[in-house]
């Protein structure tokens, strides 16, 4: 398993192709194998040199009990880039991946050529959003914790959520499992070592990545939305406040379009991607 | 090598794999995550081990890509086998 140190933390990362570099950042309680799975690094890999890497507290990467706001992220990322000694590259970010995305184009501008984001909520946006406390995917969740016994709370708590899981019983577990089938079964493994963090409540800090902060970044930005998003109004405000951010929408999609819709995403990750890179440097 | 030898092989590998015991026969049908209990990371361990167990690199984010575009959910041992048995045979031909 290739490691890097980086931080004090032992950072585990899949690397694969030649060419510009596309570093592809996942979403919290997610791992790099997300990519893997999505068809996404076999894609980019026949044009581009891509890394995916575990963030700390997921997959193969070191768990710390703090340290998981978007800017100490951002900071693990640089670091990475240094380690690895990688060109500017595209970043490509799925949710939470998509705010660190964000922060490192804002705090390292020279390691990043341009940002896709896919389906991001932003902390500090949060008074544009009205819809994170009851986003869709948190109350699909509900509805399979609740068959298996486990109350979750109406507004979106991954708190919360880290320690119900790490508290089912393998009865529950089993149940739920059955009800979420195997593609979002597969991701419940590595919450429980979560409800020992901070990570839970260090999502939703702003952490200084302010809505005029946001503004300043001029690289571009590809939104990648989803179709039945529930952060619709993130969206709208990026695409009009941003200096340079283009939208698209990824059919029939909820949020989890990398799960959810593989190959529509990898086709316009790709044609973005080729758009970006025909695009004359600044 | 033979697909027998594989799934002999694989079957060994999977009763105890990442420290968790697997008590049930397994054969072709059996299913890395509806059945084994596979997270989603023990796809990239699995894959890595099989790459040492076999002493060369082996296409895995091909496999899994094929999966996403047939918008399979879950992979069969005897679907592995087959890659194993498809590309172990090739790169001895080569």
């Amino acid at each position: 398993m290739p490691h890097q140190q980086v931080n004090g933390l032992n950072v585990h990362y899949q690397q694969a192709g030649q060419g510009d570099d596309v570093v592809l950042l996942h979403a919290v309680t997610a791992n790099l194998s997300v990519w893997l799975f999505a068809g996404l690094m076999d894609a980019l890999s026949q044009e581009y040199r891509v890394t995916a890497y575990d963030l700390r507290g997921h997959g193969l990467t070191e768990t710390t009990p703090t340290g998981y706001t978007s800017v100490e992220l951002a900071h693990d990322f640089a670091a990475l880039h240094d380690a690895l000694e990688l060109q500017p590259a595209y970043l490509i970010g799925h949710s939470y991946g998509g705010v660190i995305a964000m922060h490192t184009a804002l705090l390292c501008p020279d390691k990043v050529r341009g940002v896709i984001l896919s389906d991001p909520y932003f902390p500090g946006l949060a008074s544009i959003e009205p819809n994170l406390p009851r986003a869709n995917v948190w109350i699909d969740l509900r509805e399979s914790f609740a068959i298996a016994g486990v109350e979750l709370p109406e507004n979106v708590d991954f708190r919360t959520l880290f320690r119900a899981v790490a508290d089912l019983t393998p009865q529950q577990m089993q149940a739920l499992r059955q009800h979420l089938g195997p593609a979002s079964a597969r991701w419940l493994a590595g919450l429980p070592r979560l409800a020992e963090t901070s990570c839970g409540e260090d999502l939703f800090q702003t952490a200084g990545l302010t809505a005029e902060r946001l503004a300043e970044i001029y690289q571009p930005v590809v939104a990648l939305y989803d179709e039945y998003s529930p952060f619709m109004a993130t969206c709208k405000y990026l695409q009009s406040h941003l200096k340079d951010c283009v939208v698209d929408l990824v059919p029939g999609a909820k949020h989890m379009a990398p799960v959810q819709n593989p190959s529509g995403f990898t086709a316009l990750v790709r044609h973005h991607l080729q758009r970006l890179r025909q695009r004359p440097s600044d | 090598m033979t697909s027998e030898a594989i799934l002999a092989d694989l079957a060994q590998l999977l009763q105890n794999f990442q420290g968790r015991e697997y008590s049930d026969t397994i054969d072709r049908h059996t299913r890395f995550f509806g059945d084994l209990g596979f997270a989603s990371i023990d796809a990239v361990v699995l894959g890595e081990a099989l790459e040492r167990r076999y002493g060369q690199k082996l296409p895995f984010p091909q496999l899994l890509a094929e999966l996403a575009q047939r918008g399979a959910e879950d992979l069969e041992v005897g679907e592995l086998v087959d890659f194993l048995a498809q590309h172990l045979a090739s790169s001895q031909e080569t």
